[in-house]
């Protein structure tokens, strides 16, 4: 079984409200000091690939479309467990929407060559639109199964577990596809160990270009983009916290009570 | 011409509160527009039983389509021909995990055209629409712009408050003539697990929410917090320690890797306050924070909070409660 896993690098999205700045202009977060780390969903996804291959065996290949700074995201995947990683990276790269990038990212499947399966993580932690999974398989003509938290494997089939409000649904689809991935307790990200990162700077992380994939500018999409950012801004937040009073536990409580249903908000 | 189309799903006999909020928002987005109709697409079985109740809140049409049940790819086959077929200028869909995480966007692919997830409004100037949405874990907000044959958005629940009934609404319900039956599904649920603990609320559908984090210390604790849940008719909800700790199932884990809710009143106990589990409940209508460090992060996004060991105030407020009720 050859995984294949999307990846991206963002800045750290634990970053506190009050430590958290925007470039208006650039319409991005600023990183300042701010450690860059795997998208919480993307990592939960590389989880998801390593438990699949120790259950069937086979290969998992980490892709991410980023800057240079995103060979660390893919060092991690690497002592995490994957087997290959490859960076897509190019100036032509970094001004495109979800259309472009799941182009981009369809070639180098294509480039790659055969696969049985794609994950990506439902949604990146900066922006959170949650297309580029849903238009990936779209590009490859695969399905998609969205919201899948884990793989079994019985008697010979691969089944998906997928989390919903009553419990789980089990699901079948025809391989190759594409699974979105969401998170749940069977798969909280593994840790990736000293050693293991060590070893896995020394693997050579091939870095694919606009060119190496076959793709000229106009073929990343038209401009103006179909999906853009106009105005980004931080909302003023003006509150004013209300304490309830009270000289023991109990009558904090009685008075929290009796505001609340002042409010109408209980009774 | 069909301004604007809404998405309903019909599985369940009673209508849900989530497409009568697009309704809602549909009219507020034809009126700053200043002109246009506003149709219902609603899909499955309970469609026909729907019809009228959706006039009453804010459509002028409403199409019907009677399958059986409503699989992702049935849905998105329909909603695909009914686009096609109606040109509508914006398609609104509920932000749930069927159109939210594949009809939305699987549209949007096949239509090639711009989609904004997860969208809590909108500004509206002359024609130019430009949708709002949380980003960052809801510490920032952006208005987006999308292009392309057609909007679509698909809109996070209670952004909007549905319209009063109106029994004097008039507007037409018919069939709408899909071909949902030569649709082959690939994906097939083959089992379904319950996994649910009796009379739990989910968390999406409560007015209230009673919600517990790592100052909770054990699954006995969040006993206290359940018995508080039940008697207001409240839902139980937790942070991620709390989720990741098994103390509730990862379904009522309320944050930027779980559930965004925004019930009424949300109860936050024990909880310190991270950016992940703000960015979950940052929008509830009213937040009570219930911590004995007057330093956490909580106290600054909550509207009213109390400054105690959960232990010394969650009992004697559900005696309060209780009380109450008898």
């Amino acid at each position: 079984m050859h995984i294949i896993v999307c990846i991206k690098q963002i800045i750290d999205p634990e970053v506190p409200f009050h430590l958290f700045r925007i470039d208006p202009v650039a319409k991005r977060q600023i990183q300042g000091t701010h450690p860059l780390v795997i998208s919480t969903y993307d990592e939960v996804a590389v989880e998801v690939a390593l438990q699949l291959k120790e259950k069937v065996g086979g290969r998992v290949t980490a892709l991410t479309l980023g800057k240079k700074e995103a060979l660390q995201a893919l060092h991690q995947t690497l002592a995490m467990g994957a087997d290959d990683a490859i960076l897509l990276s190019d100036l032509n790269f970094e001004e495109m929407d979800s259309f472009g990038k799941a182009r981009v990212l369809a070639a180098a499947v294509r480039k790659i060559g055969e696969f049985d399966l794609i994950l990506c993580g439902r949604q990146a932690g900066d922006v959170e639109l949650g297309l580029v999974g849903p238009f990936l398989a779209g590009e490859l003509g695969i399905p998609c199964v969205p919201l899948v938290a884990n793989f079994e494997v019985a008697n010979g089939t691969i089944r998906m577990r997928r989390p919903v409000e009553t419990g789980y649904e089990i699901l079948e689809a025809p391989f190759p596809l594409l699974a979105t991935i969401t998170n749940d307790t069977s798969n909280v990200p593994r840790y990736a160990s000293v050693k293991g990162l060590r070893a896995a700077m020394r693997v050579p992380i091939p870095c694919w270009s606009s060119a190496d994939l076959g793709l000229s500018a106009d073929a990343l999409g038209p401009k103006p983009l179909r999906i853009e950012i106009d105005e980004l801004f931080i909302p003023h937040r003006e509150m004013r916290c209300e304490l309830i009073e009270g000289e023991s536990g109990a009558e904090k409580a009685r008075n929290l009570a009796a505001r609340l249903k002042a409010l109408g908000l209980i009774g | 011409m069909v301004h604007i189309l809404t998405f309903c799903t019909a599985s369940q006999p009673e209508i849900p509160r989530h497409p009568l909020e697009l309704l809602a928002a549909a009219r507020a987005l034809s009126a700053q527009l200043g002109e246009g109709t506003v149709h219902t697409l609603c899909v499955g079985p309970a469609s026909g039983a729907y019809g009228e109740e959706l006039i009453h809140r804010g459509a002028d049409r409403v199409l019907t389509v009677e399958c059986p049940s409503v699989e992702a790819e049935i849905a998105l086959a329909v909603v695909e021909s009914a686009v096609r077929h109606l040109a509508p200028k914006v398609v609104l869909f509920p932000h749930d995990d069927l159109s939210g995480a594949y009809v939305g966007p699987c549209l949007a692919y096949r239509l090639e055209t711009g989609i904004a997830t997860d969208c809590g409004g909108f500004a509206v100037q002359g024609e130019d629409i430009r949708w709002l949405r949380p980003v960052y874990g809801g510490k920032a907000m952006a208005y987006m712009r999308i292009r392309g044959p057609v909007q679509l958005a698909t809109m996070r629940s209670r952004a909007f408050d549905p319209l009063p009934a109106d029994p004097t609404r008039r507007g037409e319900i018919q069939s709408f003539p899909a071909d949902w039956e030569s649709v082959r599904p690939q994906i097939r649920v083959v089992e379904r697990l319950e996994e649910k603990e009796e009379g739990e609320l989910p968390l999406d559908r409560a007015e209230i929410i009673v919600s517990g984090g790592r100052g909770i210390g054990s699954a006995e604790g969040f006993a206290v917090l359940r018995e508080l849940a039940r008697v207001l008719g409240a839902a139980i909800g937790g942070s991620r320690p709390a989720a990741d700790l098994g103390w509730v199932p990862h379904s009522h884990l309320v944050g930027q890797t779980g559930k965004i809710v925004a019930p009424n009143l949300y109860i936050a106990v024990g909880i310190s306050g991270a950016a992940q589990h703000i960015a979950g409940a940052g929008s509830s209508k009213t937040i009570v924070a219930i911590n004995k460090d007057s330093d956490a992060p909580i106290f600054k996004l909550a509207h009213i909070g109390v400054v105690e060991e959960w232990e010394k105030v969650i009992p004697a407020l559900i005696e309060a409660c209780r009380e109450w009720r008898s």
